[in-house]
């Protein structure tokens, strides 16, 4: 156990180290020179190799690689080019946004997927499961980005219920970071809320085939008594594993949604560095992007052994 | 400047009617600024929010492009254009505390040479000498009279520190003006609060939150869904109509400087020949690019000359009428034929869409531009600005008063015209009206030499709350001027 345990951690370390060197790679090979860009059309040749210069953009790659990988071991993501602030502030500000919105709507996903999922399973073959059904078709088929927009027009534009977009700290004011925080967690919730419908109608569908439910039902319980009592746990599983999946591709629709609703998260924050060649502040992005995916499946392993005690010795 | 002080003694008068007058304001812009020091930092995004809001040089210029007095109550110039004699404000302080004299302005101008490196330390090459002559006098000597070098102290270069307020200018901004940055957050908001201790009149607005959109659809929107109050220049014209329908709103169309410019390299091969520049100019029929790249919105200029500028003339717009006849003609003069162009265009809204108009119409005569579309600003300026690797570009060009800087021959548009760089120096050096004259003459040398294709002058549209009153119509200068808006 102990011994699985550290090669796990041996692996995450392994690749957090990989991934610092393809970002770094990856970004040194990225046209454009970042010191240009801050001096502007009016620079000349001189100033912009001092601003290079300055920047320590002159020196070996290995020698910048191995500075700011140092540096970030103990914590320090070094100064941004272009806010000369320190990046690590700058990081979790905007990862505290991304994870706020993230989080709220895996809840509303779940909210609405777990009993829509399972209702249009019991009801399945009603009339009234098939619309069920199909609704969160549709739900799957509308892309993120364009619920948002619908989401906007008709509650910000026309209704004016809600603000269109913008961030509110909940320190400073909780009913408007509430009113801020809504439309764009719906809007990045409504697929993932509609993908893991049908994946809670399937599991839950599966499991009512099972042996132990029928015996459970040969007992003398009902239908939904048996699911909830015996089913529910079962059908669990498949749906976490999906879930955990899509936190990670939840991050990647937080970008597209941040924009929509100009969210200062680490998606617009991400754009924002990479169009300015703010270089030390992408990469210190990045790894942070690649240590909270790896977390996250790290903990979505860690709750299967919760939920389905079947797992505990595999792992 | 009358008419805003009118407009905000109305206001005034209607909110003791009753109700609280509303004075914080929310203005939704597109450019984040990335930092707060504009000294080592390009770009229009910092001047918008700070220059004469939370900076202040000697003059500033009125929303008509005429030189101000700020700091400096007055001024008078010697006879031969050398000696800049200027009568200080008295009781000025920076939001520091510390006090703003004569002492500060030798202080701040002496520290752009060698300090600055953006924003154009160039502009105060003239400067010879700076005496202080008494805490409220100071004498400024030109080593050769120029026209320009005042006009150019309204903008970033002429901003007055204090010794104690630039240990971080990126993240601290400490000026003598009317607000103060209370905080900011890239690419999110930029908040400004009155400055208690302004020493001129304070304004109407007490906080002013300026808030950076990366769309401008979702721009719009937070104005149609009353989350902000005013949109200063608006980029994609097609989201304009909407709200001229809309009595909840105004709109307010006005000039810019930027000249959307369809460039040439005038050193590379396809286009060192002037009859072949010449055909590019014939084959575009420039009102169908407005049209399509801008909803109509705009003007047409045919010259590197927006009308606020007193040299403008009107008359070179149809220098070049449409006429794809012509354009073959002076090709075939040129012995050119089925030239293929690097035409490389920045990935702005714009460029994109005037592009491939451009595209079509050069196909009709025979050139065909091959597109490519690079990252702006990282990758254009790269490629296009600095190393000069293209035939044909589309960008719009937004300094004020920037013809004289197209014309140097190490400027990416390689235009090398002995007569056009003589006659721009001379006009800095003369006399006001053989200076209106010169400029005149050499930058209609420019379109007659095709130096570029000046397709139009983008406009200066902003949206407001219809309530909103003295808001900014022109874009003179880069600053987003916020005393005068009064609701």
């Amino acid at each position: 156990m102990v011994l699985v345990v550290l090669r796990r951690i041996g692996l995450f370390a392994a690749t957090v180290v990989v991934a610092s060197i393809v970002t770094f790679l990856m970004l040194s090979i990225l046209p454009g020179n970042a010191a240009r860009i801050a001096l502007g059309v009016q620079a000349t040749e001189a100033d912009v190799a001092a601003q290079t210069k300055a920047m320590g953009l002159d020196r070996p790659a290995v020698v910048r690689y191995l500075d700011w990988f140092g540096h970030v071991l103990v914590g320090d993501f070094g100064t941004s080019t272009v806010s000369r602030r320190a990046i690590g502030p700058e990081i979790t500000d905007a990862l505290g946004i991304t994870v706020i919105l993230v989080l709220t709507s895996v809840v509303l996903a779940l909210l609405f997927a777990v009993p829509f999922g399972i209702l249009s399973a019991v009801r399945q073959r009603k009339p009234d499961g098939a619309i069920l059904s199909g609704i969160s078709q549709i739900g799957v088929a509308v892309p993120g980005f364009l619920a948002g927009m619908l989401l906007v027009t008709v509650f910000a534009v026309t209704l004016r219920w809600l603000p269109a977009g913008g961030w509110v700290d909940p320190g400073d004011d909780l009913g408007g970071f509430l009113q801020h925080l809504i439309l764009p967690a719906i809007a990045l919730g409504s697929v993932q809320g509609a993908v893991l419908s049908r994946y809670v109608r399937s599991s839950v569908l599966e499991v009512t085939r099972e042996d132990f439910i029928r015996t459970a039902r040969a007992k003398g319980l009902g239908v939904g008594r048996a699911l909830f009592r015996h089913g529910l746990r079962n059908a669990a599983v498949p749906v976490m594993t999906v879930l955990g999946l899509q936190i990670a591709s939840l991050l990647v629709g937080a970008v597209v949604i941040e924009r929509v609703f100009s969210l200062p998260g680490l998606g617009s924050l991400l754009l924002d560095k990479v169009a300015l060649r703010d270089l030390p502040a992408v990469q210190g992005i990045v790894l942070v992007l690649v240590v909270f995916v790896l977390l996250l499946n790290f903990l979505v392993d860690l709750a299967f052994t919760v939920i389905d005690p079947r797992l505990r010795s595999a792992s | 400047m009358l008419a805003s002080l009118g407009l905000v003694g109305c206001s005034v008068g209607t909110a003791s009617t009753g109700t609280e007058p509303d004075t914080s304001l929310t203005v939704g812009l597109l450019a984040t600024p990335g930092n707060l020091d504009y000294t080592t930092t390009a770009g229009a995004a910092i001047p918008q929010a700070l220059l004469y809001n939370v900076y202040e040089g000697l003059v500033k210029l009125d929303n008509d492009g005429t030189i101000m007095p700020l700091l400096a109550k007055s001024w008078t110039v010697s006879g031969d254009g050398l000696v800049y004699d200027f009568q200080l404000n008295e009781g000025v302080t920076f939001s520091d505390g510390s006090p703003f004299t004569a002492a500060s302005v030798k202080f701040s101008l002496e520290r752009v040479k060698d300090n600055w490196s953006a924003n154009g330390p160039a502009y105060l090459d003239p400067i010879a000498q700076i005496e202080v002559v008494s805490d409220s006098q100071v004498r400024i000597t030109l080593s050769k009279p120029s026209n320009s070098w005042l006009f150019n102290m309204s903008g970033p270069v002429g901003t007055m520190f204090t010794e104690s307020g630039i240990a971080d200018l990126a993240t601290d901004a400490v000026g003598t003006g009317p607000y103060t940055v209370s905080s900011f957050k890239t690419g999110d908001s930029l908040v400004l609060a009155t400055n208690a201790d302004y020493w001129g009149e304070a304004p109407y607005m007490s906080d002013v939150t300026l808030r950076y959109f990366t769309d401008a659809t979702a721009q719009t929107n937070a104005l149609l869904s009353g989350d902000i109050s005013l949109i200063s220049g608006i980029s994609q014209f097609q989201l304009v109509d909407q709200f001229k329908s809309n009595a909840d709103f105004q709109v307010l169309e006005g000039a810019s400087t930027g000249e959307v410019t369809l460039s040439m390299n005038n050193a590379g091969a396809a286009f060192s020949d002037v009859r072949v520049r010449q055909a590019v100019m014939y084959a575009i029929d420039r009102q169908a690019v407005l049209d399509t790249a801008n909803s109509g919105y705009g003007l047409l200029i045919g010259s590197m000359v927006p009308p606020t500028d007193l040299w403008y003339d009107a008359s070179l717009a149809d220098l070049y009428p449409y006429d794809p006849d012509k354009a073959i003609e002076l090709l075939d003069q040129a012995g050119v034929s089925d030239l293929s162009v690097a035409f490389k265009i920045p990935n702005l809204p714009y460029a994109v869409a005037g592009a491939q108009v451009v595209k079509d119409q050069l196909d009709k005569v025979g050139i065909t531009a091959n597109v490519t579309v690079l990252e702006f600003p990282a990758v254009w300026l790269d490629e296009v600005f600095a190393n000069h690797d293209y035939d044909m570009s589309l960008i719009m060009h937004s300094e004020p008063r920037d013809a004289t800087s197209f014309a140097v021959p190490s400027y990416y548009a390689g235009y090398d015209s002995p007569e056009v760089i003589a006659k721009f120096a001379q006009a800095d050096a003369a006399d006001a009206a053989t200076h209106v004259e010169l400029m005149r003459e050499a930058t209609r040398t420019m379109t007659e030499e095709a130096a570029a294709n000046w397709l139009y002058l983008q406009p200066a549209i902003s949206l407001a709350d219809a309530d909103l009153l003295g808001v900014p119509k022109n874009t003179p200068s880069l600053a987003l001027d916020l005393s005068t808006i009064a609701r």
